[in-house]
């Protein structure tokens, strides 16, 4: 195959307010090759790809395409140039036609001013037999399954005779059949001599599929790599990394022996989303969760807190089994939540530090019994103290405060209602290093205190440094259990990567 | 809503720029013509008079539905059915005075049913066709406006077939009494008014309701997360509009001592949203000042006192109103928020180290 | 292979009429053919079934008709407008004053109204689009303002006494049938009027756009989805200020349809007419969250609007007031199946929307 180089991104800078979201990045693409793009969160791949779209614009740095320098403004632009993206959410019209959604915008005009409804269905249907899709174009595209509806955001894309396919994250909603459909298309697409970028959190898939890897993190550049040329656990070393932060003397909890079973969760499970999850927690305990985005981490702990309900399975809580609908039965058994997307689930933006604060509390004694503002404010301001929080004082809004602290205020939220075991969804992402160590520090002395904790997080470091025990998700179910003193990272990452763990089997 | 001047307290509240609204209104009759705030006494019925009492008596109607519908816009809603409930109110409560119209047509000063079940009557099913929009808005998760419109359609067909179409009249002392009596001096219906406004505040701030109100209407999946039980606060917002609306009724049919399907409560869904409108809270939900709302209320009607008074033309009333909301909702827009805020952000050096997503 | 391209054309044919998509369609149709038929049973001895019933429904509605074509339109976007019975009244006004008291050619006011609506509807649509007020309060003021403006002008109402005008009112046509090689009028004689054709016209013409011009589908691609629709390099902004210009139009279309019905202007007239007009759109199967509507299905929705007065005519006991509460038990139960379909759609395909939704 010639080394045709289609597309060379050189030092690529972005900075975004407080964060430098790109650092000197670099990126290159060939004709006819499949280049994964890999990073956790917050690495930046979903930057550098916006950037290359038009959606940002790089502060520094140069993009050649097709040995031009250009600066693409819009992605309307980048798709006129021929970078076409299909992104993660399917950004098509439900409630248009399969044939619509691939041509509107340009549909073809019969006498000018008429739409060609015929050849539009006909061009459609054979645009989608040779990706093997034979499926009625005339029906609306929420009548589809999602993996259908994903190449049909394929089809679009590549009907507009692109020379650049971007995959953000493709394959994190189909299942494997559907996985394997969309990689048959790929490697079609590959063959006719496309430059396809594919951005994923599943290594397996970007093993089988790309030539090349890039992986990025915090911002940086770690590395290209050939695929032939990279075992897997090297590569989910590059992507997680050692930690930069200084190492803070945490201590892990201890737990007595005599501890009782605070938690007892049994073969908990949605279908569709995760199969029979079953452990134990101990009072005082730790438990880590570790694994990569979309196996199933948050969706468990999810269940336990009743943000959705489990559809089979059982929860105890002190040997007594209970009931969980909402996550209101579950404030009531003395649990917390922190969620994993502060924005969406977490703060109430527009209110203020002293509310978000003591909205649990007030939820839990009910709306004829409130807290007077005073008792309100005495609450946030002990906790503002306690953690830090660092605000001009507790009538601020949330919203108007920093990634950090914003969290601890989600924290202190639930500090207030004095749980007895809390779950911690990513509680450190996004925030910067000061406030991370303060968290798990924070996090470890309510241990100490007698509460139990779930502490979910991408980053091994972490949970090695804190958890009594690691459970390890993969693919949506438990994938193995690991004690949290002994074990060491590679330890872990043989669990994420292959799936199979020194103690039980998936 | 976000009238963002960090600077200086008084200008961040909401209520500020609809005082400073009502005052230049104010301002300008005060300049035209000084006799426009003359307050008099009349012996013979105790109470004061004057266009500013006129101004706070006659805005009762709307201030008493906005109030409700202060709540409902928190929460990202609408309620359409409210004039519909107007019209019902009156409807139920004349029918219950006037058992007897087609014996004795003409009015009385009597009624056939005690007082006391003539308002709990009205107010009960009034209360139940609140209950009904709730239920259709936050038990079958239905958009507002659709929900409450089929209440806004059938509601004065109910009250027709209730007083089987026709229009009752009454003289009934009690009865007229709430709307032509006086206390302390004032009209009846600013009395209510305030006693309800009272009330509505106790309830939102003095209970932890006002601020659940502002949670679920800002972030509804965070609030849930937070324990919070949204479906029941949804539903009990619009329950009490609709028993507002059914006070707003009685207070309307005993002012005109008649009860008027076609025409009673006709566009007040309209007025009580823009009220509170004007009074600050956005329409997207979250934080709402209830002192706005009653303030956004009289603007209304000092407007159309206003241009009553002043006799400039009875018919520019509505586009006046239309001025007036055109310059707030611009105000309030998000693309001019946003260019306002951005301008005073670049004169802060203050660099907040936000994260974004 | 020909059997199979045979089968496969009939099975598209088939999936064609049975797509889901329809079913809100259908079902108005059926309701209204029930409702038809129970008429039909009940008050067919005293004319129910005779052509100038049925044509005298059109000719009764036919200016909501038109609005109601229009709506349809903003509806699909995901917006909605109450100006449009406001604008009417107003276009109703500048006929009738512009005519009777300034004696200016009737047919020059229409054209003025025009302008006045057209750019009305663009000046809200515009609103919505840029300065992101909700289209309840910017159409709710654009109401006020042309109710206002109306009630300036003339807070009485004027009379229309223009002999081209009149004319054009009093244009009909009668239903002829043939009988022995003669033509002759139906008895009861019924006859359609400029109001039906127009609203034909427009009707048509609304379906025309919507199914076969881009604007068209632009229109159902924002209603859709507005986000993807922009990601897919739709003109979103152009074609949501382009229907709320056309809404204008169709209001004004309405209040000329109106004065020609009833031969004068007047600030009050239609008040309320919005919320018909609405009604007549959702009943007809679009809905109020957006994406979803069909002139068909409109159409139907404004015949369904207009038996219901019609039955309690036939039954002369009835209060005309049922027709109020009949109209929101049919809204009901349309929010009812609507709700079901679009349950049962999500169903269906449960668990992969809600792995879609799940980040963002």
């Amino acid at each position: 195959m010639p080394d045709k180089r289609i597309l060379e991104m050189k030092g690529i800078e972005i900075q975004f307010p407080g964060v430098k979201a790109l650092d000197k990045v670099d990126f290159d693409l060939i004709a006819g090759e499949v280049h994964a793009l890999l990073g956790e969160n917050g690495a930046g791949k979903s930057t550098l790809i916006k950037c290359l779209t038009g959606v940002h614009h790089m502060d520094a740095g140069k993009i050649i395409y097709d040995g031009k320098e250009i600066t693409p403004t819009s992605p309307q632009a980048a798709i006129n140039m021929g970078i076409s993206t299909v992104f993660q959410e399917i950004n098509l019209c439900q409630n248009l036609t399969v044939a619509e959604n691939i041509f509107v915008g340009r549909l073809p005009m019969k006498r000018r001013h008429r739409i060609d409804w015929k050849g539009i269905n006909n061009r459609a249907s054979e645009l989608l037999k040779r990706f093997n899709i034979h499926i009625d174009v005339t029906r609306p595209l929420d009548y589809f399954s999602t993996g259908i509806q994903q190449m049909v955001s394929i089809a679009r894309a590549v009907d507009i005779k692109a020379k650049i396919l971007i995959l953000d994250e493709p394959t994190s909603s189909l299942d494997e059949n559907e996985v394997e459909r969309l990689f048959d298309v790929v490697r079609e697409l590959k063959k006719s001599g496309m430059g396809i970028i594919f951005i994923t959190h599943f290594l397996d898939q970007a093993f089988v599929i790309s030539d090349r890897l890039t992986v990025l993190r915090n911002g940086r550049l770690v590395g290209d790599f050939y695929a032939r040329n990279i075992s897997k656990i090297e590569l989910v070393r590059q992507m997680i990394g050692k930690d930069m932060e200084q190492i803070f003397a945490l201590k892990r909890p201890t737990v007595a022996a005599d501890a009782t079973n605070m938690l007892d969760v049994e073969s908990l499970g949605i279908a569709s989303k995760v199969a029979d999850v079953s452990f134990t927690l101990k009072t005082g305990e730790l438990i880590g969760f570790a694994g990569l985005l979309g196996s199933g981490r948050t969706e468990t702990a999810e269940m336990i807190f009743g943000v959705t309900r489990a559809e089979h399975g059982t929860i105890k809580i002190h040997d007594r089994e209970v009931r969980i609908h909402s996550p209101l039965d579950a404030i009531n058994q003395q649990m917390a939540f922190c969620p994993e997307d502060r924005k969406r689930d977490g703060i109430i933006g527009d209110l203020s530090v002293r509310e978000n604060i003591s909205l649990v509390v007030q939820s839990r004694r009910g709306i004829f019994n409130p807290m007077s503002i005073k008792e309100q404010a005495e609450l946030a301001d002990q906790y503002i103290q306690l953690l830090g929080i660092a605000t001009p004082d507790a009538e601020k809004k949330v919203g108007e405060l920093s990634g950090g602290n914003q969290q601890k205020v989600i924290l202190a939220r639930w500090m207030a209602t004095q749980p007895d075991l809390l779950i911690l969804d990513e509680p450190t992402r996004g925030i910067d290093v000061g406030a991370k160590a303060e968290i798990q520090r924070l996090m470890l002395k309510m241990c100490a205190e007698g509460v139990s904790v779930i502490f979910i997080s991408s980053e091994l470091d972490e949970i090695l440094r804190c958890a009594n025990r690691v459970i390890v998700m993969r693919d949506r179910c438990k994938a193995g259990e690991l004690p949290g003193e002994s074990s060491r990272q590679e330890d872990i990452l043989h669990v994420i990567a292959e799936g199979t763990a020194t103690g039980e089997e998936a | 809503m976000k009238w963002k001047f960090d600077s200086q307290h008084i200008l961040k509240s909401k209520i500020t720029w609809a005082v400073v609204a009502e005052l230049l209104i104010l301002l300008v009759c005060l300049i035209i013509r000084p006799e426009f705030f003359e307050i008099s006494y009349q012996e013979s019925t105790g109470m004061l008079y004057g266009s500013i009492i006129d101004i706070l008596n006659r805005s009762s109607e709307i201030t008493i539905i906005a109030l409700g519908m202060t709540l409902v816009i928190a929460l990202a809603g609408t309620d359409l059915s409210v004039g519909a409930v107007v019209a019902l109110s009156g409807a139920i409560g004349l029918k219950l005075m006037r058992w007897d119209m087609s014996e004795y047509p003409t009015a009385g000063n009597y009624s056939v049913t005690p007082l006391i079940w003539v308002f709990l009557v009205a107010l009960g099913i009034c209360f139940l066709f609140g209950c009904f929009n709730g239920l259709m808005v936050s038990r079958f998760g239905l958009q507002p406006i659709i929900a409450t419109l089929v209440l806004m359609v059938a509601g004065r067909g109910v009250a027709q077939i209730i007083t089987n179409g026709r229009q009752m009249t009454t003289n009934f002392a009690p009865f007229k009494f709430i709307s032509q009596g006086s206390v302390l001096f004032l009209p009846m219906p600013i009395i209510i008014t305030a006693v309800i406004f009272i009330l509505m505040v106790l309830l939102t701030r003095k209970t932890s309701f006002g601020m659940f109100v502002e949670a679920v209407g800002i972030n509804p999946r965070a609030s849930r997360v937070s324990g919070l039980r949204s479906s029941l606060i949804i539903f009990s917002a619009y329950a009490i509009t609709g028993l507002l609306a059914g006070i707003s009724g009685l207070i309307y049919a005993s002012r005109i001592g008649q009860n008027d399907s076609n025409n009673a409560g006709i566009n007040y869904e309209m007025d009580a949203i823009l009220a509170v409108v004007i009074g600050g809270t956005s329409m997207s939900g979250g934080k709402f000042s209830l002192a706005g709302t009653v303030m956004g209320s009289i603007i209304i009607r000092t407007i159309i006192t206003f241009v009553y008074y002043f006799g400039v033309a009875a018919e520019a009333i509505m586009a006046f109103k239309a001025l007036i909301v055109l310059v707030v909702i611009v105000l309030q827009a998000e693309p001019v928020r946003e260019f306002i805020s951005k301008r005073r952000k670049a004169r802060k050096t203050a660099i907040r180290g936000e994260l974004h997503g | 292979m020909d059997e199979r391209t045979m089968r496969i054309r009939r099975q598209s044919f088939l999936n064609r009429v049975l797509n889901p998509r329809y079913i809100m369609v259908y079902a108005t149709i059926g309701v209204f053919l029930l409702i038809y038929l129970f008429g039909a049973l009940m008050y067919g001895d005293i004319g129910f079934t005779t052509i100038r019933t049925f044509l005298n429904m059109f000719i009764d509605n036919a200016y909501f008709g038109i609005s109601a074509v229009g709506m349809t339109m903003v509806l699909i976007t995901g917006g909605i407008d109450l100006s449009v019975a406001a604008i009417a009244a107003l276009t109703g006004m500048f006929i009738a004053y512009g005519n009777t008291i300034l004696g200016i050619d009737p047919f020059l006011c229409i054209a003025f109204a025009m302008v006045i609506g057209i750019g009305m509807g663009a000046l809200m649509g515009a609103m919505i689009h840029y300065l992101n007020v909700p289209p309840f309060i910017t159409t709710l003021t654009g109401m006020f303002l042309a109710r206002g403006v109306c009630s300036m002008i003339s807070s009485e109402s004027v009379a229309i006494n223009n002999d081209a005008f009149n004319a054009l009112a009093g244009w009909k046509v009668n239903v002829m049938k043939l009988v022995d090689g003669v033509w002759v009028k139906v008895k009861p004689i019924a006859f359609i009027n400029l109001n039906v054709l127009l609203f034909l016209f427009v009707m048509l013409l609304g379906a025309y756009l919507l199914k076969s011009t881009k604007f068209g589908r632009n229109v159902y691609a924002v209603g859709g989805n507005e986000q993807s629709a922009k990601l897919m390099g739709l003109p979103v902004a152009r074609t949501k200020i382009l229907v709320y210009a056309f809404n204008g139009l169709c209001s004004v279309l309405m209040g000329v349809s109106y004065a020609l019905y009833v031969k004068s202007g007047w600030a009050l007239a239609l008040m309320g007419g919005e919320l018909d007009v609405i009604t007549m759109a959702v009943i007809g199967g679009t809905l109020l969250t957006g994406g979803v509507g069909y002139m068909l299905g409109t159409f139907f929705g404004v015949m369904l609007k207009s038996i219901i007065p019609a039955l309690i005519t036939f039954n002369g006991n009835l209060l005309s007031w049922w027709g109020k509460i009949a109209t929101g038990a049919l809204l009901l139960l349309f929010i009812g199946i609507q709700r079901i379909v679009v349950t049962y759609s999500a169903k269906r395909k449960g668990k992969a929307a809600d792995c879609v939704s799940k980040k963002t």
